[in-house]
């Protein structure tokens, strides 16, 4: 992993378009999916999602190998979700609640056949409204944790919290999401 | 006593909740000691049992949920990126031609104040001038060019305001 950060800050540093190119294919679901639950709203996840390219190729020669680069690629796109909030109103990470727009899509799963097909999308479409009606902040802890596997530490490193902190909001937003899991309403 | 269950029942869910990913992937060893303490507890409290399931089953459900990125967005942000890379290249070629030019003219007005200086200094010299005057005359030469333009444009300004003055009249 030491390596492939290291051909990745080089190529940074260089602006290598191809590299570029090579990390957006390979970054585009994680991130895409990072930002839309951080602000709930898809038209603005993609949005941010070119910015955030934009200002890797800006910024790139400030990666540093020492970290892995979807940590330092998550932050700056919840960096850029925070400035575009701060534009729209004075606020933190709380001005991405959902404001009643767009809710979040959960789209077909590709397959659908049997019975546990069904099932699995219904739970799945439980957790996603679950995860609508949850503070932007635990939301974005779960879906650092469970959906890209970072460790503790590195949700600390990318949301720029002390380590209790994220583990009380994993602990809480799951918490929270249970309800849903047992089929609340939609 | 109830006190103490309540902790035990706390402790136990913050694991489920911070473990239960690392435990599935092998786990942290340093959390060997937490995993079996959590083991035990679970044989025993079916309450926490039934919290690891729902833990478990929310966790597969949050990856269950499939949200990809469409092709069109990533292509268009590719070409947004490249497109920004030229601007960007553009840019410090400019810039590294600002710095060449702002280092010859520099370059340029150096040698060309000593030249002058020198060719001042001779020509007083041969005059039998006092160096002050010379030197007045080298500060004159330096000056002319930046006050001749100054009034230039003073008497410019001066007679356009004349001229529009005379028209709004």
């Amino acid at each position: 992993m030491a390596q492939e950060s290291t051909e990745i800050a080089r190529g940074l540093r260089r602006r290598d378009p191809d590299l570029l190119d090579r990390l957006i294919e390979q970054y585009q679901h994680r991130l895409l999916r990072y930002l839309l639950y951080l602000t709930g709203r898809r038209e603005l996840a993609e949005d941010l999602f070119q910015e955030t390219w934009v200002r890797v190729l800006e910024r790139g020669h400030q990666f540093s190998d020492k970290y892995a680069f979807s940590t330092w690629l998550f932050a700056v796109a919840r960096n850029l979700a925070i400035d575009h909030m701060r534009r729209k109103q004075p606020a933190s990470l709380d001005g991405l609640l959902n404001d009643g727009e767009t809710p979040f899509d959960v789209p077909a799963t590709g397959r659908p056949s049997a019975f546990d097909a069904t099932l699995q999308r219904e739970q799945n479409e439980q957790i996603a409204a679950g995860m609508e009606h949850l503070p932007a902040e635990y939301r974005e802890a779960l879906v650092l944790r469970f959906q890209e596997g970072m460790s503790l530490e590195e949700i600390a490193s990318v949301t720029c919290v002390p380590l209790g902190t994220v583990k009380s909001r994993i602990y809480r937003g799951l918490s929270a999401l249970e309800p849903w899991l047992k089929g609340a309403p939609l | 006593m109830n006190t103490t269950n309540n902790d035990a029942h706390e402790r136990a869910r913050k694991l489920i909740v911070l473990t239960g990913s690392e435990a599935a992937s092998g786990g942290d060893p340093g959390q060997l000691s937490s995993t079996a303490w959590l083991a035990a507890h679970l044989e025993t409290c079916a309450s926490c049992r039934a919290f690891a399931g729902n833990v478990g089953e929310t966790i597969r459900g949050l990856r269950a949920i499939p949200i990809a990125a469409e092709r069109n967005l990533v292509s268009t942000t590719q070409i947004r990126v490249r497109r920004r890379a030229v601007e960007l290249q553009r840019e410090r070629e400019h810039l590294r031609l600002v710095w060449v030019s702002c280092t010859a003219v520099t370059l340029c007005a150096l040698l060309s104040t000593f030249a002058l200086w020198r060719g001042f200094e001779w020509l007083g010299e041969r005059a039998q001038l006092a160096s002050s005057v010379w030197q007045v005359g080298f500060v004159v030469f330096c000056v002319m060019p930046a006050l001749v333009a100054a009034i230039l444009l003073l008497a410019k300004d001066k007679h356009i305001a004349d001229h529009t003055g005379s028209y709004q009249g």
